[in-house]
Formats: C-alpha cells, structure tokens, sequence
C-alpha cells in the first residue's frame, strides 16, 4: 500500500484514461497477457498498436510488470484492484488536506456533509427494515390469538 | 555480576520469544479462527483475546517457569563470566519494551480515571434498573455532555447513562441497552482492553478491533433472550447512532456502539435472530481440565530435563 501511495506523490498527475482504465480491468480479470492475446480475445476492439502502446504507457507509470517472452512483453498489474482504488481515495484525501486550509475546508464540508447524508441513509434503511420486522412480528402474534380463539370456541 | 547475568538472560529469552510468538499470532490469527470456527461470538471473543495474550502470558510463564530456574540452579556462580553483548542488549530492547507498556498501559488509566470522574459529577444511582438487572453492576445516571450509554472502570465497572439515551428509548430498549452494558461489565472488558495496551506491539490492531467488534455481538448475545428483546436492542441501536457520533466515549469503555460500519451488521444480525442460534453454554471444564492435567503431568515428569535444555540456549546466549 505505501508503495502505491509513494508512487501517486512521486508523480501527482498519476490519472488513469478509459482506454487504459479498461485494459487494467483486462489485466486483473485475465491475471497477465501479452498484446496479441488481448487483441485476439476480442473483447477489445483496438488496434494491436494502440494497445501495445497503451501498455507502454502502463508499464512507464509503474503500474504494471512486464516480462520478455519471445519477440513480445507478458503484462501483468502491479497492484490489485482493491489496492490501486485505496491508494487512489487516500491520495485525493491527503491532496485535500495537504492544501491551504481556507482552500482545504470547503471540499472536506462536502465530505463530510456526504459521509453524513451516507449514514443518516444508512440508519433510515436499517430504521425501515426494523419497522417491518415489527410489523411481521405484530401480524404473527395476532394470527396465534385468532387461531388459537378459533380452537377454543370449537372446543366449547 | 551472577544477578545481572540472570536477570540479563531472563529479559533476552523474555523478548525474543514474545516478538517471535507476537509475530506468529499476528500473522496466523485469521488461519485459527477459520480453522478452529467458535460455535458464538463470546467462544469468538474468547479466542481472540486468548491469542491476543498469548505471547504475553507465556512469554512470562516460560521465563519463570523455566529460564530464571535453570539459570539460578545450573549455572556455577564463581565464573566472573561477563553478561554478554547479545543478551545486554536483548535485555534493553526488552526493557524498552515493558516501559512502552507500562506507560501505554498508565496513561490510558489516568485518562479513563478523570473522565470517569467527571462522568460521575452530579450522577444518580438507578436502584430500580439495578434490581431488574439481577446483578451487582452498578448503573449510574448522568448528565449529556457525558457518553450516552457505555461502560467505564476497570475492576469495578459501572454502567453510565446519559439522560439523552433515557430520554429516547423505551423503557424495554433501555432494559436490553442495559443488559448489553452489563454483560461488557461482568466480562471486565475494559480490564482486557488495558492488557492490551500493556501488551505493545506493532501489528496487532487489526485482531484487536476483530475482538471488540465479537465482544460487542457477544455482549448483544448475552442481552437478548427473544425476538423482542432482539427488536428492543436494534432500535437501541439505531437510535443510539442517531443520538451522537460513535466512538466518542473515550479510552477503556465499552460504549454501546463500537464503530459505524459495525451497526449495520449488527442490526441485521439482531433482526434475523432466531432462537434456535442462541449459543448454548457448553460445559467447557468437560474438556480443559484434562487438557491442562496432562499438561502439568508432562511438566512436571520432563522439568528436569527441559531446565537443562533451556541452560544450554541461555549459555549460547550469554556467549
């Protein structure tokens, strides 16, 4: 992880365009590949230079390895998913508050106002869900009364 | 020069077997708890704070049990033999170690002690909640700038209250919150949240927070007997959060809620309760007691040789 976050404050402008963004999804769903077995799969459809060149671009921002194998490279990525977004979220933040603090300070409200408008949603659903398991609970008790009535008018 | 040799040894074999048992149990927690699958949340808690310990206890136990002894009896005390550079400075790491502790462990209790007492400032006694509780723990009412439900001390725990948290639940929620609140208390949590603090080393948070967030499902296990109580203590939940941010009931306490992401699965878990999931208490005597039996036997016919064994490594370490 310190790796990944040392690599976004070495070189600030580390920002990852849809072409790339969808050979680095290839990548961590295929493990590694070369060009050709990415042009070939088909789902991708570019032409062989344009990804090779793309997985230059890749492999110069340090985000993805690359081994000889034969006449071409075998790619594979350099972090997971998983990582690279952490990395990515912890980088704005820190950007955030690496700023003047007047300039700091109207983004982080956003933030803050988002992470709170997030739990006052998540506390409405979990109100909602509670709400209907009383509700199951009250019908269940009053259907054991009526039937439990019924039987004792029969019984009389 | 024999006493600072013996104690120069002790702290070496001290130290070296606590980083290396720590870092064995930091690394394999998760590989024993996917292996061993704790039948409840309290069997869950239990063995993580037993691992959590671990490396503590018997670091200590095997440098009484066995380093100090085999030294004080098979080492001649005529030698002018020389402490050694390897177990000097093994000992000063270990001495640095336990101070870190110590302090870490210090500070966190002054700092709980103050806040309690200004908690306390102008508090009621609940008589009436106390008894309904059937149990010992005290249950105090306090003022709002205060937690809105948590548990703070160490070996006398009690149960605060803020008015807030009175004031919003129902009298059944408030009686399940309070029965959460106690089963921390009659675990003394807090007392195992401060041999944490002692127990200092790196890599540990992460089997620590595993462990507060199994006690607070153990602690909703143990308060709730039926699906209303389990209703009660989700909508405790629920309006707890709403009521103040969480985790802001300071060091050593067991507050109600422990983090944000935790009440969700904790609702949803409380929701789906079922009856037939409420853990059973198993006679657990039934099977440790011949463990440990076998245990002392074993120790007690190999000591001997053991105690020699471990004066050949101390001799190698004082070299």
């Amino acid at each position: 992880m310190k790796r990944i976050l040392d690599l976004f404050r070495r070189s600030p402008n580390v920002h990852f365009g849809p072409l790339e963004q969808q050979l680095l999804s290839t990548l961590w769903t295929r493990g590694s590949a070369t060009v050709r077995e990415i042009v070939d799969d088909g789902e991708i459809k570019l032409a062989y230079t344009t990804v090779m060149t793309t997985l230059d671009r890749l492999f110069k921002k340090q985000i993805l390895n690359r081994v000889a194998e034969g006449r071409a490279f075998r790619y594979s990525p350099r972090y997971s998913q998983t990582e690279l977004e952490k990395a990515a979220v912890g980088e704005t933040i820190r950007q955030l508050l690496g700023s003047n603090a007047g300039a700091a300070s109207l983004p982080l409200s956003y933030l803050v106002e988002a992470v709170s408008e997030h739990d006052a949603g998540l506390l409405d659903d979990l109100q909602r869900l509670l709400d209907q398991k009383r509700r199951e609970l009250r019908s269940e008790i009053r259907g054991d009364h009526r039937s439990g009535d019924r039987r004792s008018k029969e019984t009389q | 020069m024999f006493a600072a040799r013996c104690i120069g040894v002790s702290l070496a074999v001290f130290v070296l077997l606590y980083v290396f048992l720590s870092l064995l149990v930091s690394q394999g927690w998760k590989l024993m708890r996917r292996t061993l699958r704790p039948s409840s949340a309290r069997g869950a808690a239990d063995l993580l704070f037993t691992l959590r310990v671990l490396p503590l206890g018997l670091s200590v136990f095997v440098t009484l049990a066995f380093t100090l002894p085999s030294f004080l009896l098979l080492e001649p005390r005529s030698t002018g033999e020389a402490i050694g550079t390897a177990s000097s400075a093994l000992g000063l790491c270990c001495l640095v170690l336990l101070g870190a502790g110590v302090a870490r462990a210090v500070f966190a209790q002054l700092r709980a002690s103050r806040a309690l007492v200004g908690w306390l400032k102008g508090s009621a006694l609940m008589e009436r909640h106390i008894k309904e509780s059937g149990n010992a723990v005290p249950i105090f009412r306090i003022g709002n700038d205060a937690p809105t439900l948590t548990v703070a001390g160490l070996c006398a725990p009690k149960v605060l209250v803020s008015e807030a948290a009175i004031a919003a639940l129902t009298s059944p929620e408030l009686r399940t919150a309070l029965r959460h609140e106690i089963a921390h208390a009659i675990h003394y949590d807090n007392l195992r949240k401060l041999l944490f603090r002692f127990s200092l080393f790196p890599a540990m948070a992460e089997l620590e927070h595993a462990w507060s967030e199994e006690t607070e499902m153990a602690a909703d296990d143990a308060a709730v007997s039926s699906f209303h109580d389990a209703l009660d203590l989700a909508a405790a939940l629920i309006k707890m959060s709403r009521l103040g941010p969480v985790e802001s009931s300071g060091e050593l306490t067991m507050a109600l809620l422990h983090s944000s992401t935790a009440l969700s699965a904790r609702v949803h878990r409380l929701v789906a309760w079922n009856q037939a999931q409420k853990p059973q208490s198993r006679g657990r005597w039934f099977y440790v007691l011949p463990t440990a039996a076998a245990m002392i036997i074993a120790a007690v016919t190999t000591y001997g040789s053991v105690l020699s064994q471990m004066h050949a490594v101390t001799e190698w370490l004082v070299r």
